[in-house]
């Protein structure tokens, strides 16, 4: 009975969202598992809802100020406390838009047998190229056809990745976007690449797909000689702006197998993340990639001996990354 | 109002600071050159690539002679940097800085070696970036030196001294006892410090790899983490600090025996122990086919690959890469940072580090694996197996025992052992996807959890028939709650999932064969 009571206690701080993951689910478990609760549950819910549909009253002045005055006292952040934020991506869509296929207004058209996936309208603008396809249900396109530039932000959805023929090195993307299309080309098309870059880069993805896309990426472009660059960059973003630890661990544990295509904005990214990174796992493929690359003989630039200087010096790092950061430097040559 | 002084004030503070001074470009091959220096001044070397010799005396007069090397591949190249490399010498008699001005060479690389003599009280500023030596003697004033690679000898600097070294190695000689403090940072460099034996001071050492060696006998020695403290013939006198944090630090009493020198990391006297002392082990590297019977092992830095471990494995190190082929009997193994790669276990398995990826191919009787964050990967696991990561996926490639998984933010994939009909499985990822692989016969009393606030994108795609979906928002969130018994129920089949799919396929499995342990 008493646990009943705290769950009521409970109720209105679920619906804010104000309750840990631990105390969320036991709540949703009792809600699930009780009869009285599970009717308290759709009440707290019916109230909620007619409060949010009730006119909003202006607050008097004088009561609004102390109000603020006494909230303000109390929830200052101490100086010492940075929160971590998310950083907001670096959109990659200035280089312009859509995929592949056809004009018009673009509709999910929601291709999975699951039921709980939503259909979603979406107001992708695609334009067309040459040679045009008109919608339909599937289509398979080869990646040498269509245009590398992907302009606007065209919603895609269900991303699956294929090697389509593995003995003729063919790889293949599916999605559904106005039609459930499928492209296929050589891991070095630069359309594909840009499609892949375009899967990794999208930040309004959500990461299930990223992450596949991650471990796609790495089986595909780990056994190419030359892999594409942007690819890199695409990863580098993934690892600058991906709110998930394990992706961002991913991410440079992928950029680790890719040292030859590594650009400058790439070395940035992990030095960064060797810099700042929360995850002691991300820390230690970014320094793990950067001795590497020192040890491939190539020129570090300035910034990044001094990050590896403080990291081999910082006592509260792991041991491992301040070791790796210092064989990273031991085998610089400096010029 | 004198307009004609106000004027001349701006101009002055507009000019740059250098353009005040006095600057000469030289670029012949062996130049000296005369200087004025106040006892009180400071002398500045920047020399990039090359030597530096300071050596102090009595005037007020700077001797500097420098001598240019120049390697190139052709006549052209060579022109080219004889042309860029010169010499600046800036500053007045309170400041001189002296300076080799090298631009980016193309298919030739010049070195400058400098020897300077100045009058023994001014204070000496060194930057380098690479050198065979840096030498700085008889100076009373102040030392800095910032450089990269070299070796980098104090002899009879009275002053105090700062030194700033990456690779390469530190001397210090003092002719007398020593008055002022001196502090080395260093990376991957040896330090050796001799010191008159009535000398008076105190003691600090770090390093992580290396080891601390004296000739003296220490008062109150101790330990914090790898810093090590003590004092030389009583309280009081300068500091004397030296870290390196892969190299050795050797403190000698001039006139004994380095080979007497004793390890304050190995047997730290007054020392009582406590569980960082892993990190004061001496760092090893250790490559064997196979070790014969129980391994037990310590060590603060290492790099291990050993074939077979023909018994029982306990091995603790501080940071380092771990790699075992195979394990005859138990493997307990402990590292602070570092990734793991284990073989065929035949023993209960517990593995932890602190920060780094755990590759295990067969845990035969299960076990624990753990880490800090990174990936964790078990391609077989023959008992029940508990796995824990702080970020970073885990895959169980096949299971035969129960698994209970963890992590705060990846992916989890385990595939169930096809020859059992059911397996107790927790798979929870705080930021992820969760995939249940197993044979279409398989049952369990499942209840799957996602938790999202995109409920359109993170579904759970369940190949089976028989489960109760509920949904039910609150706030953002959105749970969906999946829960009842496949094929006739079983083992009880806990998965959950935030921000997430959850994947329960069925497919078939080919089993894992493992060969029999050889003994
Ligand atoms: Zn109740």
């Amino acid at each position: 009975m008493s646990e009943c009571r705290v769950m009521a206690e409970n109720m209105p701080l679920l619906l804010t969202e104000s309750l840990d993951p631990v105390q969320r689910e036991l709540t949703h478990q009792h809600i699930e598992s009780c009869a009285a609760c599970a009717s308290e549950w759709e009440a707290t819910k019916e109230t909620w809802r007619i409060l949010e549909t009730l006119p909003t009253v202006e607050v008097p002045a004088r009561v609004k100020q102390r109000f603020l005055a006494e909230i303000s006292a109390a929830s200052e952040v101490p100086a010492n406390v940075v929160p971590f934020r998310r950083r907001s991506a670096a959109r990659w869509l200035a280089e312009a838009a859509a995929v592949v296929i056809v004009g018009g207004s673009a509709f999910y058209a929601g291709y999975r047998a699951t039921p709980n996936v939503g259909l979603k309208p979406t107001p992708a603008e695609v334009t067309a190229i040459q040679p045009s396809y008109s919608i339909a249900e599937s289509r398979v396109l080869p990646a040498a056809s269509i245009s590398p530039n992907i302009e606007g932000r065209p919603d895609i959805q269900n991303v699956q990745f294929t090697d389509a023929s593995p003995s003729s090195q063919q790889i293949g993307v599916s999605f559904d976007i106005t039609s459930h299309v499928t492209v296929t080309g050589k891991p070095a098309d630069k359309s594909m690449v840009r499609l892949l870059r375009y899967v990794l880069e999208n930040e309004d993805k959500m990461s299930p797909s990223r992450s596949r896309a991650i471990d796609w990426v790495r089986a595909t472009y780990s056994r190419v000689d030359n892999p594409d660059p942007e690819i890199t960059e695409a990863l580098a973003t993934v690892l600058r702006n991906d709110e998930h630890q394990g992706v961002r661990i991913k991410a440079a544990d992928t950029l680790q197998s890719m040292q030859s295509a590594m650009t400058g904005g790439t070395r940035d990214a992990l030095v960064e993340a060797l810099k700042n990174d929360p995850n002691p796992a991300v820390r230690v493929k970014a320094v793990e990639a950067l001795a590497k690359l020192a040890r491939s003989g190539a020129v570090l630039d300035p910034d990044m001996v001094d990050t590896l200087r403080k990291k081999a010096a910082q006592g509260d790092e792991n041991v491992y990354v301040r070791v790796k950061a210092a064989e990273a430097l031991s085998s610089i040559q400096p010029r | 109002m004198k307009p004609s002084i106000r004027i001349l004030i701006a101009v002055a503070v507009l000019l740059p600071a250098t353009q005040l001074l006095a600057t000469t470009f030289l670029p012949s091959n062996r130049i000296v050159r005369q200087l004025a220096i106040e006892p009180a001044g400071s002398v500045w070397i920047d020399n990039p690539f090359g030597s530096i010799d300071v050596i102090g005396g009595e005037g007020t007069v700077i001797t500097v002679t420098a001598q240019r090397s120049i390697v190139a591949s052709d006549a052209t190249a060579l022109k080219e940097a004889s042309d860029a490399v010169t010499i600046s010498f800036e500053g007045d008699s309170k400041v001189r800085l002296i300076r080799t001005l090298m631009p980016a060479l193309r298919n030739a690389h010049a070195t400058v070696d400098y020897t300077i003599r100045v009058p023994k009280s001014v204070a000496v500023k060194i930057g380098s970036k690479s050198a065979d030596h840096i030498r700085v003697s008889h100076i009373t004033g102040s030392v800095t030196v910032n450089g990269f690679a070299g070796t980098v000898i104090m002899e009879d600097v009275i002053g105090a001294s700062i030194l700033n070294i990456v690779n390469g190695r530190v001397i210090y000689d003092y002719q007398q006892n020593p008055i002022a403090k001196a502090e080395v940072q260093a990376v991957n460099a040896d330090i050796d410090v001799y010191v008159p034996a009535s000398a008076k001071f105190n003691w600090v050492a770090d390093t992580i790899n290396g080891d601390i060696l004296t000739t003296f006998p220490i008062r109150s020695p101790r330990f914090a983490g790898t810093i090590f403290r003590g004092q030389i013939n009583g309280p009081g006198g300068p500091t004397i600090n030296t870290a390196t944090m892969m190299g050795r630090v050797l403190l000698l009493a001039k006139g004994s025996d380095p080979g007497k020198a004793s390890s304050m990391r190995l047997n730290p006297p007054e020392h009582r122990p406590a569980p960082s002392d892993v990190m004061l082990t001496p760092g090893v590297k250790i490559q064997l086919p196979f070790h014969d019977g129980d391994w037990s092992f310590v060590a603060s830095v290492a790099a291990i690959a050993v074939g077979e471990v023909r018994g029982n494995a306990h091995i603790q190190i501080g940071a380092g890469e771990l790699e075992l082929g195979a394990v005859f009997g138990q493997c307990n193994v402990t590292l602070m940072g570092g990734p793991l790669n284990l073989g065929d276990v035949t023993g209960l398995l517990s593995a932890h580090t602190g920060a780094g990826d755990i590759l295990v191919r067969a845990a035969r009787l299960g076990g624990e694996v753990s880490t800090d964050g990174g990936l964790l990967h078990v391609l077989y696991s023959g008992g029940p197996m508990t796995l824990h990561s702080g970020g970073g996926d885990i895959i169980v490639g096949q299971t035969s025992g129960a698994v209970d998984a963890q992590t705060t933010s990846g992916d989890i994939t385990i595939t169930a052992d096809p020859r059992h009909r059911t397996l107790k499985v927790g798979a929870r990822t705080m930021q992820g996807n969760v995939i249940l692989n197993v044979s279409p016969r398989f049952g369990a009393d499942i209840d799957a959890t996602i938790v999202t606030s995109d409920p359109d994108a993170n579904v759970m795609h369940i190949d089976f028939t028989g489960l109760t979906v509920r949904r039910e928002q609150a706030g953002a969130k959105t749970r969906i709650h999946a829960t009842g018994k496949i094929n006739g129920g079983g083992e009880r089949v806990e998965l959950y999932a935030e921000e997430g799919d959850i994947h329960i396929s069925a497919q078939t499995i080919t089993p894992v064969r493992l060969a029999n342990p050889r003994r």
